[in-house]
């Protein structure tokens, strides 16, 4: 897919999760990060919080979102991962606190034939905290190298939209994340 | 012989709840609902600026993200004795009132009708006939056999293709489920309708708070300027915008909802006989016609019935010491020493798990067995939510309670007694939106008035400054949430927040017991429920849904497997 007018919502950086309880706001830590700096015109950042189905009207502005959300996986505190679901079946199992939520959103636009392209970076967290807004040093450090690399990636591939005359697919973004 | 059904998770709802029943003779003999994850909101809150509480508690929670930012700013605002101006009462009012129509409907078809609608069973609808009905319940457009045909070629391909859980995973072809398969495709239509219409009408949060989720509050007013030729304002063309919402809102309640509500209720009568429990009922109010701080006018009034005797409504005083107590017999708490119950000003939040290890196969509900404590209203355990507001309007003597309840009765063809039941609470949250869907247009319309008569004053900062406030401070503000009476109660000292407590709906309904045994509303709901099948519990689903579950307030979740169990053990 080409990349539109400059004008239009094309890509959303969208991070979730419940900022009282630790690590599982660390999507919502990234927004913030991600907020504060200039990005491409067409790419927005949105703090969704445990946004649930308010958020559904928003997921179909974009072509693309990029969801940022912790999750326990077993691996260890901080780890990174990339994901393409494309069935809300395929998220991680133990996504969050928000159980109407992510899974409901997707299944619905699923339903209704409006899913954009979703890229889920999940940030692996050991434990949740109650009663602290604040991260682990770990998932403190990840929260800055996601910010870090979706901003570069994201100005690296708006330059390769607009300049290159062969545009790419949509399927080839931030496959160098990883 | 008896079982023990644990159903854990709770599906299709907000948070984690785990509930343990007793099996005997396939009805239920005891019952157990347990939160089983901490919350701990009041200590973050501890030591910051009152002027930004809102901000941390409307995070509690996706579903209602605005109830709680809302009782926020009227605990500050009570406390410091600030009069917010009459556009910010109005707007605060639109707001709720969105909410409240968003999520009735949405807890209506996505959470709470697939415990009466079987999805799969619709697949065999004729839709010459569901047309044919759909047509005589309502003028709602989209009723053609030919659109009601499409829609289930649709609904084939998506149970066939296994991916959707909500199409997937629900106890098909299960005996209790009771509706003709044209009724059920007419739901299952509409649940694919409302999931459309639900994401316009959120855009009203987005309009006046900024940005959705988690809209912007404020102590002393609305954050939000009016400015009809303003550009970046709320100006004309925004509100004109609100004012389509709202009407869209009242068309989808009015010719969806409920003629879906009547079209499914006459088939689980029934259910007018089951999941009463407690009898007692609380509420707060809210939507103030001459704003907040004058409760006669208010659109919900207040009050407590006891005992189902819908002739005496009791008054409520939410700052009284002895009405309203938070116990911890049976949570996993700890009080000072000689405290037993304590008002919301005093409450404590200090964590102590006694449970056991997870996983675990049972709680030990002879112990300590829940997260949530257990508030109580002069020692009386209490039901809030829709079904409490309705009888409370409807004892009160209110005209409009009177309409949309006795209409419904008749046409239902059932005695006032069936009000206390599962139907009854599933019918009160419909019968509510009619009159809220109304109430909101009310608000708007006056809100418009205001402005085209120059009033555009939306905030109160005279006491905004710290500076201006007494050395120490307490205030109680309450809202009626979605699911029931919501209150905040906030003690502020030397400008910082001392102590706060809420005590939420869900709190109330879904508590353990009490330190002399009794159940709080769930628990008391459950009992003599009829289970047909152990191993496919959807008959206390439909009790438990019908309160519109949000455990996410009640207690912080996560949810640490994520697989729903419903497990059977023989006891």
């Amino acid at each position: 897919m080409v990349f539109p007018e400059c004008d239009t919502n094309y890509v959303l950086v969208l991070g979730v999760g419940n900022y009282l309880m630790g690590d599982e706001g660390a999507g919502v830590h990234v927004a913030q990060r991600l907020g504060e700096r200039d990005l491409p015109l067409g790419v927005e950042v949105l703090d969704g919080g445990t946004g649930g189905f308010h958020l559904m009207g928003i997921f179909e502005q974009y072509e693309v979102i990029i969801l940022v959300d912790a999750t326990i996986d077993g691996e260890p505190a901080g780890a990174i991962r990339l994901l393409e679901p494309r069935f809300a079946s395929d998220f991680p199992r133990s996504m969050s606190t928000h159980d109407i939520g992510l899974r409901d959103v997707v299944e619905a636009l699923q339903i209704t034939g409006r899913l954009p392209k979703i890229y889920l970076i999940t940030v692996s967290a050991e434990e949740l905290e109650p009663m602290t807004i604040k991260l682990s040093p770990a998932v403190q450090h990840s929260v800055g190298q996601i910010a870090d690399k979706l901003h570069t990636l994201l100005w690296d591939w708006w330059r390769e939209r607009n300049l290159a005359s062969s545009a790419g697919e949509t399927e080839d973004f931030l496959h160098t994340f990883a | 012989m008896s079982q023990r059904i644990v159903v854990d998770p709770i599906t299709r709802i907000e948070g984690h709840l785990r509930v343990e029943a007793d099996i005997q003779n396939g009805k239920i003999t005891d019952a157990f609902s347990s939160g089983t994850m901490v919350r701990g909101i009041e200590k973050i809150l501890r030591g910051r600026d009152p002027r930004d509480a809102w901000a941390f508690v409307g995070r509690v929670c996706g579903v209602c993200t605005t109830v709680h930012s809302l009782a926020s700013v009227r605990a500050v605002e009570d406390a410091l004795d600030i009069v917010i101006p009459p556009n910010a009462e109005l707007v605060r009012n639109i707001m709720f009132g969105t909410q409240y129509i968003h999520d009735h409907v949405v807890h209506f078809y996505h959470l709470h009708a697939l415990d009466w609608v079987d999805v799969v069973s619709a697949l065999k609808a004729d839709p010459k006939k569901a047309s044919e009905i759909a047509q005589s319940i309502s003028n709602w457009p989209k009723s053609s056999p030919g659109y009601f045909s499409d829609l289930q070629k649709r609904l084939g391909s998506f149970v066939e293709s296994g991916q959707l859980g909500i199409f997937a995973n629900g106890y098909w072809g299960h005996p209790a489920y009771k509706l003709p398969p044209e009724v059920n495709l007419i739901a299952v239509a509409h649940y694919l309708e409302a999931l459309e219409w639900q994401k316009e009408i959120v855009k009203v949060h987005t309009i006046f708070g900024g940005k959705n989720p988690h809209p912007n509050y404020l102590v002393g007013g609305m954050a939000c300027s009016i400015g009809l030729d303003d550009v970046s304002a709320i100006n004309a063309e925004r509100l004109a915008y609100v004012g389509q919402l709202l009407e869209d809102a009242k068309e989808f309640v009015n010719q969806v909802y409920i003629p879906d509500l009547l079209a499914i209720a006459p088939y689980y009568l029934d259910w007018g006989g089951i999941g009463g429990g407690l009898g007692n009922y609380l509420v707060y109010g809210d939507l103030g016609a001459n704003g907040y701080r004058d409760p006669s006018a208010y659109k919900f009034p207040a009050g407590a019935i006891l005992n189902k005797d819908l002739s005496k409504v009791h008054e409520v005083d939410m700052r009284a010491d002895a009405e309203i107590q938070e116990f911890i017999d049976n949570s996993w708490y700890e009080y000072p020493a000689d405290a037993k119950g304590l008002h919301p000003w005093k409450g404590e939040t200090d964590i102590k798990y006694t449970g056991p290890k997870p996983p675990f196969e049972h709680l030990d509900t002879k112990q300590k067995y829940s997260y949530l404590k257990t508030p109580r209203w002069k020692g009386n355990a209490m039901e809030v939510g829709p079904l409490a507001r309705v009888l409370v309007g409807y004892a009160s003597g209110r005209e409009d309670f009177k309409a949309v309840v006795d209409s419904t009765l008749q046409k239902l063809n059932v005695p006032a007694a069936a009000l206390f039941s599962t139907l009854g609470r599933t019918a009160a949250r419909g019968l509510e939106s009619i009159l809220v869907a109304d109430w909101t247009l009310e608000f708007y319309n006056q809100l418009i008035s205001n402005i085209r008569n120059g009033d555009t004053r939306m905030a109160n900062m005279d006491k905004f400054d710290p500076a201006k406030w007494p050395a120490k401070a307490q205030g109680v503000g309450h809202t009626e949430a979605p699911r029931g009476a919501l209150g905040h109660w906030i003690v502020i000292e030397d400008q910082k927040i001392a102590n706060y407590q809420l005590v939420v709906p869900t709190t109330w309904n879904a508590s353990p017991r009490d330190g002399e045994g009794k159940q709080s509303a769930y628990e008391s709901a459950l009992m003599n429920t009829p289970v047909a099948k152990d191993q496919e519990p959807l008959e206390i689903l439909r009790t438990i849904h019908s309160f519109d579950p949000c455990l996410a307030c009640a207690v912080h979740l996560y949810d640490e497997e994520g697989k729903q169990v419903s497990r059977v053990k023989v006891l």
